[in-house]
């Protein structure tokens, strides 16, 4: 009989199918210390159980099926298998991005990148300082490149999500997507309908960078697409 | 043997394609590719889990527990559609990949 694994399947795993012959072969003093260890350094990781009973049902399927000096068993373990310390190393890596981490990582980033500009905004308007000043007219001159800079940035979110998640990614790229594009929405409506200074984006607020503005937040949905689609590729 | 970071780079591919065949459970994936490979491919088996877990959660590929009539219940892994698609997708960069590196290191060798 079949099952799809769940987490109370894998918790049964032992409980359900050893017999006490079989209980045996996890008795070995050296299994116990390679099994124990491992245990050890993975430490409190929320799939613990999870991933303990691979590595115990791969011990099994190793001891039954090969014959190992007695002496041993240990060393034999940790050169088939790797140091407990390098496994858990690897199970730390692969659990570190979540997905979780990964929209709220570019939310944050896009949320950082309008507080940035407001307070540039403010600072330019407010205060008068000479290297604000020369910063602003230079970010001002070059706004093609920040475009093109932050059309990337739209890229990246989609590649990420799609080389960490691959198939699955694609709801978390929707999800992110949604969060992230609230303060270019706020802002842009805060713009047309001119709730803001006007006069404080002056000279950089023309009706033609208004529009590309518009048409350029459309065309970010399409970019994080193909970013995404470019990272799944690399995600095998 | 290759080097290591190679055979890294290609075991979720090769896993992909071996699951592509029929389901397997993890010590076999590992035996099957020691013996299809002449034993030149050869990799620490602990390292296949975190590669079988990253590709559920991707969900290229998913498990299922079979109860044998010996021994203890076994984690079998099979391959999703999305899997399939992603290997066809992988495999035939990897042969147009093995195809140009064949024409220009054969062109030096000559």
């Amino acid at each position: 009989m079949a099952s799809l694994c769940s987490g109370n399947e894998q918790l049964n795993w032992e409980k359900r199918v050893m017999t006490v012959d079989e209980e045996e072969l996890f008795r070995d003093i050296a299994t116990q210390r390679f099994l124990n260890e491992l245990d050890k350094e993975i430490g409190d990781y929320p799939d613990k159980q999870s991933i303990m009973a691979d590595y115990k049902l791969h011990v099994y399927d190793l001891l039954q099926e090969e014959t190992l000096d007695g002496d041993k068993i240990y060393e034999e373990l940790v050169n088939r298998l790797g140091t407990p310390k390098e496994l858990a190393l690897l199970w730390k890596q692969e659990t570190a991005v979540t997905p979780r981490k990964m929209q709220w990582l570019f939310v944050l980033c896009n949320f950082a990148i309008f507080l940035g500009g407001v307070l540039l905004t403010i600072g330019y308007n407010v205060f008068d300082w000479s290297w604000l000043e020369s910063l602003w007219t230079g970010l001002t001159d070059a706004t093609s490149i920040i475009i093109l800079a932050y059309t990337m940035f739209w890229g990246l979110l989609g590649y990420e999500i799609g080389k960490a998640f691959g198939a699955r990614g694609y709801k978390l790229l929707n999800k992110t997507f949604i969060f992230s594009i609230v303060p270019n929405l706020v802002f842009m409506y805060l713009i047309v309908f001119k709730l803001i200074p006007y006069e404080w984006f002056q000279p950089i607020l023309s009706f033609r960078l208004v529009v590309v503005c518009i048409l350029c937040t459309g065309f970010l949905y399409p970019v994080s697409w193909l970013g995404y689609r470019w990272g799944r590729k690399a995600s095998v | 043997m290759f080097n290591r970071e190679l055979v890294k780079g290609s075991t979720s591919l090769l896993v992909l394609q071996l699951l592509n065949e029929r389901d397997m459970y993890g010590y076999e994936l590992v035996k099957e590719m020691d013996r299809r490979s002449d034993h030149n491919l050869q990799m620490k088996e602990g390292t296949l889990y975190p590669a079988l877990h990253k590709m559920e959660k991707q969900e290229y590929i998913e498990c299922y527990w079979q109860n044998q009539k010996k021994g203890p219940a076994r984690k079998y892994y099979r391959i999703t559609a999305q899997g399939k698609e992603i290997l066809a997708e992988r495999t035939s960069e990897w042969h147009r990949y093995v195809q140009v590196m064949n024409n220009l290191i054969g062109k030096n060798e000559s």
